[in-house]
């Protein structure tokens, strides 16, 4: 559903602290990203949509509803907060049974979707265990399954792959992909750039509480890539002489040189000079760089 | 239904309120000294009852009671009257501390448990009302409370009547006061979870609601010392009164709680 979050103009305080300030935001059916650095008030914008913090200015609507107001919107939508928020002293299988009923689903239906998740996630064996004795990974794998379970029009992450292992991360960002397949509403908000470069949806950036910056991955490299170094290796070398004359050069680790780095000046330069490295006869086997502090793009 | 624009899925109370009782009775730790320690206070203060008794009733009682105590029908020798009456009038608002402690504990657990914890935003992010919240979370206390308040009433009164019998063979337990000093515990119960409800918007954790909450043993401690000074006459009457009134200052405090209760103060 298009704009099945609409945001208009919100503040938010906690005593003198402002977290939210003039912020407004209107989602796309799909991955909606809100990046940004510690403290920047993405955890309190994902608390005001799903009606957990009344605002103190403005509106939030979603699916055209209020979310402070309207208890059963809750059916339709799911936070996923960073802080697995699971009873310690309950198994994984009770804490999803506990959740499934307070989304009137049957213990069979709950334990059914359940394992299934668990299982894609690498996580089924330790569903009858307590969770105060799980990793940190695991926890947040049952976090996710949790905010899963009622199958939302509307999922609100809070940093879902923080203590993931690379394989599990990346189970999540397929069973989010299929979300955005089916057409639902994703938020997600993140400080870490490359989550954000994973996904292709609209990106806030979000600064001292207000939304600073709205653009598109495109739009995201052509900042982060502008003027930058970046590093080709390769897996045949190609000599130092010859890539000191393509534009750009900046230096290579040896005279057959397996490590170069060019300055490019958008990330549309990245793409010539791998033309040309391939035409010199190099193998490229991955290109990486610096990445930006997050705190410079909202500036 | 507690608001009219809330609505009450029992259900939702209900697995609300079996979570919170799963949460406390799976760990030793949290629910053995909650049962431990009263059950040994409704053993050992009855015993210590029985020992005064036997080597110095007299004595303490002719310095601790002005007024003959009247105690409904029971032989008048010294030893019987002492123990009826320290049983009754010093032992009985003692244990009814209990509702309040047992309330105390398990009332801040649920509902500062869940902000201290972090794992009311999970709770908080489901299709539940604030009633089938806050019903879930009462039940989750007021069960459990009147469950254990029965059961050391019910052992300190075994106890008494065993020791009783073996001097005087006679029981003494239970009396219209003792039953009716028990029948206001549920009361004492309500008044406990109300209050832990009214602060829960101004604390960060479980220990600071329990500090509050548990401010309502004073007056009840008070009563074994009105009682020895002759001040009060802990009779059926007077409970009688104090149940009526514990009733009004029940649906008062639960009033306001309710009223004043948003779910973001779990937060």
């Amino acid at each position: 559903m298009d704009r099945a979050i609409s945001v208009k103009n919100i503040a938010k305080r906690f005593g003198g602290t402002v977290a939210l300030e003039k912020v407004s935001f209107a989602s796309e059916r799909g991955m909606n990203i809100i990046l940004g650095p510690n403290g920047a008030g993405k955890s309190t914008f994902l608390r005001c949509v799903d009606g957990l913090y009344r605002v103190e200015r403005g509106s939030v609507s979603v699916l055209g509803e209020d979310p402070y107001r309207n208890d059963q919107l809750k059916e339709k939508l799911s936070l996923l907060t960073d802080n697995y928020a699971l009873y310690d002293y309950l198994t994984v299988a009770d804490n999803l049974r506990f959740f499934g009923r307070l989304y009137g689903l049957g213990n069979a239906e709950t334990m059914n979707r359940s394992r299934e998740m668990l299982e894609r996630l690498d996580a089924i064996e330790y569903i009858d265990r307590k969770v105060y004795g799980l990793s940190r990974g695991t926890k947040q794998k049952v976090a996710f399954c949790r905010a899963v379970l009622n199958e939302p029009q509307i999922l609100l992450l809070d940093e879902p792959t923080a203590f993931l292992d690379a394989h599990s991360a990346e189970m999540v960002r397929k069973v989010l992909a299929g979300y955005e397949k089916e057409g639902k509403t994703i938020l997600f908000v993140t400080q870490k750039l490359d989550e954000v470069t994973r996904f292709n949806g609209k990106i806030s950036i979000m600064s001292h509480g207000r939304i600073v910056r709205e653009t598109t991955i495109d739009g995201l490299y052509g900042v982060i890539l502008r003027n930058t170094v970046v590093n080709f290796r390769l897996a045949r070398p190609i000599k130092k002489s010859t890539a000191m004359r393509l534009p750009g050069f900046v230096e290579a680790n040896a005279e057959a040189a397996t490590l170069l780095k060019f300055r490019v000046g958008d990330y549309r330069d990245v793409s010539k000079t791998i033309g040309e490295l391939l035409a010199e006869g190099g193998k490229i086997v991955s290109i990486d760089y610096m990445e930006h502090l997050i705190d410079d793009l909202s500036r | 239904m507690i608001f009219q624009d809330d609505i009450v899925n029992f259900g939702k109370a209900y697995a609300i309120a079996t979570k919170d009782l799963a949460e406390v009775f799976t760990s030793i730790e949290i629910y053995g000294p909650m049962i431990g320690v009263p059950m040994f206070f409704a053993v050992m203060l009855p015993v210590l009852t029985f020992y005064v008794t036997q080597h110095s009733a007299g004595s303490v009682l002719s310095k601790l009671i002005s007024t003959p105590a009247s105690v409904a029908g029971i032989s008048a020798s010294a030893g019987l009257i002492f123990m009826t009456f320290f049983s009754i009038s010093v032992l009985g608002p003692i244990f009814l501390t209990m509702p309040i402690l047992t309330a105390s504990v398990i009332a801040a657990d649920s509902f500062a448990g869940e902000k201290e914890r972090k794992t009311a935003e999970a709770l908080l992010s489901t299709p539940i009302t604030r009633s089938e919240l806050l019903l879930g979370k009462i039940i989750a206390s007021f069960v459990p409370t009147v469950i254990l308040t029965v059961a050391v009433f019910a052992v300190y009164g075994y106890i008494t009547n065993y020791l009783s019998y073996q001097i005087f063979q006679q029981v003494i337990l239970p009396t219209p006061t003792w039953l009716m000093m028990l029948l206001s515990s549920p009361f004492l119960a309500i008044a406990t979870i109300g209050i832990v409800v009214l602060v829960s918007s101004h604390v960060k954790g479980v220990k600071e609601s329990q500090q509050i909450s548990t401010l309502l043993v004073l007056p009840i401690l008070v009563m074994p010392f009105a009682a020895i000074l002759g001040i009060a006459d802990l009779s059926v009457g007077f409970f009688g009164w104090l149940i009526a009134a514990l009733a009004v200052a029940d649906v008062l405090i639960i009033y306001l709680g309710v009223k004043s209760f948003r779910k973001e103060f779990m937060l």
